[in-house]
Order: C-alpha cells, then structure tokens, then sequence
C-alpha cells in the first residue's frame, strides 16, 4: 500500500502561502500539506531537529521552496540538500516570484528539479500549483523511503 | 700577610697552651718536691731540738722559715703525736692539726701541707707539719708566666712579620707583575709581551705557563690577521669590482636612449637618465634627491595639464598593485629651468622593481617624448602656424574628453551594478503584492461572488485586471532593463529563419480567425545574439498583426533593403498606422500612440526593439501614413565586427 506522503511548502509570505493552500485545496489532495516559514525551519524539519525533533512522518512527497526568504535563503536550502545524500533525490521545485536569470540559472546549478515563476494572473497560479500539485503528488513517482530518516 | 701573622700568632697560642700545660704539672711537683726537701732539712735541724726537748730551739728552727714567705704555716710533734712547736711562734696552736697525720704532702684548696716524720738513726724522734701558701707561688708563677708567654709573642709576631715581607718580596711580587702583565696585555692587545721570570718555584712554572698561552694567542691572533687581512683583500676586490660595473651600468642607464626615472616608494628620484634630464631641460644634480611632484609640478594656469595628477595615480596604482601600469598619451607643462612652462606630449609605462619580499622597492618611470610625433605627424611642412596651434588645442580637447568619457564609463557600471540589484528587487518584491491582489481578488469572487452586486463584480474584474497590467509592465519593464544590460553572446543569426519561427508561433497563438497574408523575402544571416534577436522580430510582427487587426485580409511584409555598408530590414503592415509626427516617440518607454482599450500592450515592445538594436551597432526607425499602415525599419552592420 502506497502511503500519502506530505508536500512542504516553504515560504515566508502569509499572503503566498494564503494562496497556495487555496490552489491546492482545490486540487481535493489527501496528502497533508507542511507550511514552514523559511529556509532555517525548512531544513530544521527535513532534518527532524529544532522544533521538529522526533518527527516520525518521514520525508515530504514534494517540496516547494521559494528563493527569497529571511535567514536561510530558498538557494541555501536547495544547496544543502542537494549536497546531503539523504536528501538528494527529494524533489525540490523552485516557486518564486523572480524570472531572473541569476535565480534560474543557481537554482538549477545547485540541481532544483523544477522551476516555476509565480503568476501574477491568480488564475494562471492556481493552474500552475494544480499542475505542479498533480504532477509531484500523483503522478510522480518518488524515490524509495531514505532508511536512515 | 696578614694571614702569615694570623697564622703565626695562633699557632704560638697552641704552643705556649700545651706547654702551660706541661709547666703548671712540673711546677706542682716541683713545688711539693721543694718543700719535702725543706720538709728534710727542718726535719734534719730539729733531731737536737725534740731529742733534749728543746722547744725555744725547735721555735727558733721554725721561725728560720720566714725567710721563705710562701710557708704560712710549720709545726713539730714530739713522738708521742703532741704539738710541740709551731710557727709563727705568735699562732695559736688550734689551728694546726691536732695530731699528725700520715707522711707525704698533699694539695688542698690554696695550700699544700703535709707531714714529715723527723729521725734520728733508726729513732722516730717526731713529726713536721709544713704549709704552703700556693696562691701566692701560683700567682707569681702566673705572672712569669704570663711575661715571657707576652714577650714570646712579640718577638714571634715581630719575626713572622719580617719573614711574610720578604716572602712577599719572593712569592707575591712575580704573582702580581704577573697579573699587571696581563692586564697590560688585555688591554695594549700586544702579545707578544712576556711575563719576567723570577725563578724556578712554583710562581716560575705558572709564569712559564702563562707565557706559554701567551704565545699561542699570539700565534691564533696572527692567524686571525694574516686572515682577516686575506678576507679584506677579497672584499676590496669585490668591491672595486662592483663598483666598477656599477659605474658601468650607471652610465649604461644614464646614457639609454630613453627616458628613464628611478623613483623611490614616496617618488624620491634615485637616477635618471640623461635622455630625460634633457627632455625636461634639468641636471642630474638638480633631480637626484628631488620629490617627483615637487620637480614637476602642474602648470599653475593650464587646465588641460592634468598629466602630474594622473601620473600621480598611475604611480600609486603600481605601488599598490605591484604591476606595470601603462599610461595613455598625455600632454605635461615641463617647467624649464628658467621657470618657463614648456608643453610635451608623454606616453609614460610605471613598473615596479620588486624587492626578495615581493614589495615595490622602487618605481620605474618610462616615458617615450612624443611630442614631435604628434605635433608632426597631421602636418607636412609649410603648414600655417595658426592652424597648428587651433590642432594641438583640438588635441587636448579629444584628451579632456576622453578623460571624461573615461569617469562616466565608472560611473556607468556602478549604476548598472545598481540597476542590476534594483531589477532583481523588482523582479521579487514587487510582483508579490500584485499577485496577492490578483489572488485574493479571485479568492472573494469565488467564495462571495454571488452576494455581490454586478457592479461590485465588476470593480472586482478591475480590481484583477489592474493587478495583471502592472504584472505585465514590471514583466516588460524587467525584459527591457534585462535587454539593455545582459551579455551579449555574439555569433551567427540566420534572421530568415527567426521570422519562420515567429510567424509560425504568431499563427498558433492568435491567428486562428484572423486572416493574414504574409510575404517574406530573404534575410540574411548576420552576426548578433541570436535570443535578442528573436525578441526583435517578435515585437515587430506581433506589433503588425495587432495593429492590423481592423484589415481582412491584413497584409504584413518582411524584406530587406541591401546596401553595401549594413542591411536595412522591414516589417510592413496595412494596419492603423500613425502619425508621422509622432514617429519618434514610438521607441520610447512607455510611449503608445493607442488607448488600451483599442490596443492592448504596455508600450515597451518598441523600445526593446530600439535598444537591441542599438546594442548590435544598428539603428530603428518607422514611417506611416494614418491610416494606411507602418513600415519599420531596423538596421545591421555588415562585414563589421561588432562592438558589444
């Protein structure tokens, strides 16, 4: 039996995260959806430290990472997980506001499995979440459980 | 000497102790043998007395004894044990003994006295009684004694003291010419002084040893000269030597056909050489120890002799990077020696001279005088001299320029590295807030779209579509600024395949019900940023096809003008057109000739055109009639490389 992975939502923006989990509600998704607020929490809680210590639930289907965050900037993070064979292979889709090129270029540098510029089109972002949503939730499959997490 | 009296002196004092020692022992027996023999002849006398019972005769006996005062007290027993006489005649009786006591003498307290049995033939007749007084013997004996002990001294002392002179004379004199022999050797440093030999003792043999060492130093320190003198010799050689090829590369580099200055750290001149000093009309003894500045100062009234001031950075850059710097050409005001200020032309080249800890040691400062290249190379002979004069300003004109040109080009690239972190700004921090607006504006529509009224929908549509227009303004705005400051990666752009690609996109996207017919000529390929490119035939065809919209069928047109120094490209339409007048303002940002409502855009397209071509060396234009369609025209350098 396959079991429901979570997918993370890294994001320091109330509003952003306000309409992410509009978009993916609509998606009627089971998996539980995990919002930490910046890159220092994000890698607290891919690592089951901080206030995550003794977490049980495993490793997230998906992760969503914004770029620019307070602390731990979205790059730092995907830089240190793509550097940690434990977490490697954890799909990590960049969802950010910026097209530029410097973002798009490190971002897929450091190994980001995919990259998605938010829209400002409301519409046009509910699409790309649901597609997004779909896609590494569903569609996806992912890489065999870690032992050692 | 001391020491040999001290000695002496105590060794006396033992002497006399043991031998007190000896006399106090002899003289006790002594004393007790004197008075057993007096004892004997009293005893002697005194057979007449005690045999007839004569007692006034036995006192008589007795009191010769005064002549020795040292008997205190004598005394005659008859033999029966009774007193019979005693002396002083004057004594009581009581305080002899009472009876007599065994023979012998014996030493009480202060006093000897015993008994001696008085006989005549084989009769005991009766007994003596004799006391001595020896504290009084004692102390005499003492006091003699105690003299000569005092005397013997005196002449001990007296003999040990003449004894230690002339052992002095003997063992310390040779000891302390000795030392004074070394001492006057330390500090002459002449060894081959030697120390005077006084005889075979043991002062002779230490100063046989000491002469002894005194050679062999004389023979190290010889040893020493001859080699140090060696070694003196060899660096005078040397010395000679490098002075010698010192002089000879001194006016080796003297002598250079160049201009050269050897500059210290703070621009102190060290050398120069005689091509320079006779370049700026100085000595030798004029600049060597002179401050570069100080030597050579700006010209107090000229505003285009701004070389010192240069030279002075470029002489810091190299002290800093420890690199050759290489100067552009620059017009200096050498000031003569009679203070006249004379104008040269300098190309400079400042190198380091690095020292074993990689730190400028000293600056060389190499100029090439071309003055007369550039006062003679515009003019043949014969030209007038006004016009000479109006070139060399011209000169120093395009100088001052270039130097400004140079200062803005700084300030350029600090405001693109500024441009740069706003845009990246932009591009996160400001889409945020419209796209919540957009967002959340979809959120209330569809939770309470229904409770709204149809004018509050519609405020809720513009709401939504105000947000995506600025969306779309700071998109393009982002593209355009991205455009202008991106790198160029430069190769060959087939263009006639980019407008394929482009019409057939155009096709797919928006053109399903229009009705359009294309004619495309034949482009060429040219060298330029094959992505930059693309954008500029995007904008443009788009830019027709949406400004043809009102035509069935719209016509669109892209050809190229050849001509031999660039190709001129178009893209015609049979759109809208616009009004000439207004043909420059289509480039710029922002600038529409259209309400949105008729058609829609953000008014950047064309200025993003513009500025990629401008960027490839090109140039834009359009011409329109209103109403009758535009034609825009852009341009490509040809057989040219082309600047990025």
């Amino acid at each position: 039996m396959r079991t429901l992975r979570q997918i993370m939502l890294v994001e320091d923006n109330l509003n952003d995260i306000d309409l992410t989990l509009a978009a993916l509600e609509e998606l009627h998704l089971a998996n539980e959806i995990v919002v930490v607020r910046d890159g220092a929490e994000a890698l607290d809680y891919l690592y089951c430290r901080g206030k995550f210590a003794g977490r049980t639930d495993g490793l997230p289907a998906v992760v969503l990472l914004d770029i620019k965050m307070p602390k731990v900037s979205g790059l730092e993070v995907l830089r240190q997980m793509k550097s940690d064979p434990a977490l490697n292979n954890l799909p990590v889709v960049m969802l950010t506001s910026s097209r530029e090129e410097p973002d798009l270029a490190a971002s897929y540098a450091l190994g980001a499995n995919a990259y998605v510029v938010k829209p400002v089109d409301f519409q046009q972002f509910v699409d790309a979440v649901r597609q997004i949503g779909v896609f590494w939730a569903v569609v996806n499959e992912p890489p065999p459980r870690n032992t050692g997490n | 000497m001391l020491i040999l009296l001290l000695t002496s002196a105590v060794v006396m004092l033992l002497m006399r102790a043991s031998f007190f020692t000896y006399e106090y022992l002899t003289f006790r027996r002594e004393t007790v043998r004197q008075l057993s023999a007096m004892g004997e002849i009293i005893a002697t006398n005194s057979t007449a007395a005690l045999a007839f019972d004569n007692r006034d005769d036995a006192g008589e006996i007795l009191g010769a004894l005064k002549a020795n005062r040292h008997i205190v007290a004598a005394a005659l027993y008859d033999s029966n044990g009774r007193f019979f006489a005693g002396y002083p005649a004057n004594r009581p009786p009581a305080p002899f003994p009472a009876a007599p006591g065994g023979e012998g003498f014996h030493f009480e307290q202060s006093s000897l006295s015993g008994f001696q049995p008085v006989i005549q033939g084989e009769r005991r007749l009766g007994t003596l009684y004799l006391q001595l007084d020896t504290g009084i013997v004692m102390r005499e004996w003492l006091w003699v004694s105690l003299q000569i002990a005092l005397a013997l001294m005196a002449v001990i002392v007296g003999v040990a003291y003449l004894l230690s002179r002339s052992l002095q004379k003997q063992v310390s004199q040779p000891i302390l010419a000795l030392a004074e022999t070394a001492r006057a050797i330390s500090e002459r440093k002449d060894y081959s002084v030697r120390a005077v030999k006084s005889g075979s003792d043991e002062v002779g043999r230490l100063t046989d040893a000491f002469n002894q060492m005194l050679g062999e130093i004389q023979t190290l320190n010889r040893d020493l000269e001859r080699r140090v003198a060696e070694r003196t010799a060899q660096l005078e050689t040397a010395n000679i030597e490098l002075n010698r090829s010192r002089a000879v590369f001194e006016s080796l580099f003297e002598s250079l056909p160049g201009l050269f200055l050897v500059l210290k750290p703070d621009f102190e001149i060290v050398t120069a050489s005689d091509a320079y000093l006779k370049a700026t009309m100085t000595t030798r003894d004029d600049v060597i120890g002179s401050k570069l500045f100080d030597l050579f100062p700006d010209h107090p009234e000229a505003t285009d002799a701004s070389g010192s001031s240069n030279l002075r950075t470029s002489l810091e850059r190299v002290l800093a990077t420890g690199t050759t710097d290489n100067m552009a050409i620059h017009k200096y005001a050498i000031r003569r020696p009679d203070g006249v200020f004379e104008e040269r032309y300098w190309s400079t080249v400042n190198s380091p001279l690095l020292g074993v800890d990689r730190r400028v040691e000293y600056l060389i400062h190499r100029v090439e005088d071309v003055t007369d290249f550039v006062r003679q190379k515009p003019f043949t002979s014969g030209e007038p001299a006004e016009l000479r004069i109006k070139m060399e300003q011209m000169e120093a004109e395009i100088f001052q320029s270039s130097q400004k040109i140079e200062a803005s080009n700084l300030q350029l690239r600090s405001a693109n590295a500024e441009l740069e972190a706003f845009s990246y700004s932009v591009s996160h921090d400001l889409r945020a807030p419209l796209r919540h607006i957009d967002g959340f504006a979809g959120l209330l529509e569809k939770s309470d779209g229904k409770q709204l009224s149809e004018r509050g929908r519609g405020h809720l549509a513009h709401i939504s579509d105000s947000a995506k227009q600025m969306g779309a303004l700071i998109d393009d705005l982002l593209v355009f600024s991205r455009m202008g400051r991106s790198e160029m990666n430069l190769g060959p752009v087939n263009l006639q395949q980019i407008a394929e690609e482009t019409i057939q996109t155009l096709k797919k996207q928006e053109l399903a019900e229009r009705s359009v017919n294309w004619k495309l000529g034949s482009l060429p390929v040219v060298r330029g940023d094959r992505p930059m490119l693309r954008q500029v035939f995007v904008n443009l065809l788009s830019n027709a096809v949406k400004y043809s919209r009102p035509r069935d069928p719209a016509e669109i047109e892209v050809g190229v003008v050849d001509e031999t120094d660039e190709w001129i490209i178009f893209v015609r339409d049979n759109g809208v057109g616009f009004e000439m007048q207004y043909a420059q303002k289509l480039f710029g940002v922002f600038q529409r000739l259209h309400r949105a409502e008729e058609f829609e855009g953000t008014g950047i397209g064309l200025a993003n055109v513009r500025r990629i071509i401008t960027r490839h060396g090109g140039r834009t234009w359009a011409e329109s009639v209103l109403g009758q369609g535009a034609t825009f025209y852009f341009s490509m350098p040809r057989n040219r490389e082309i600047k990025s």
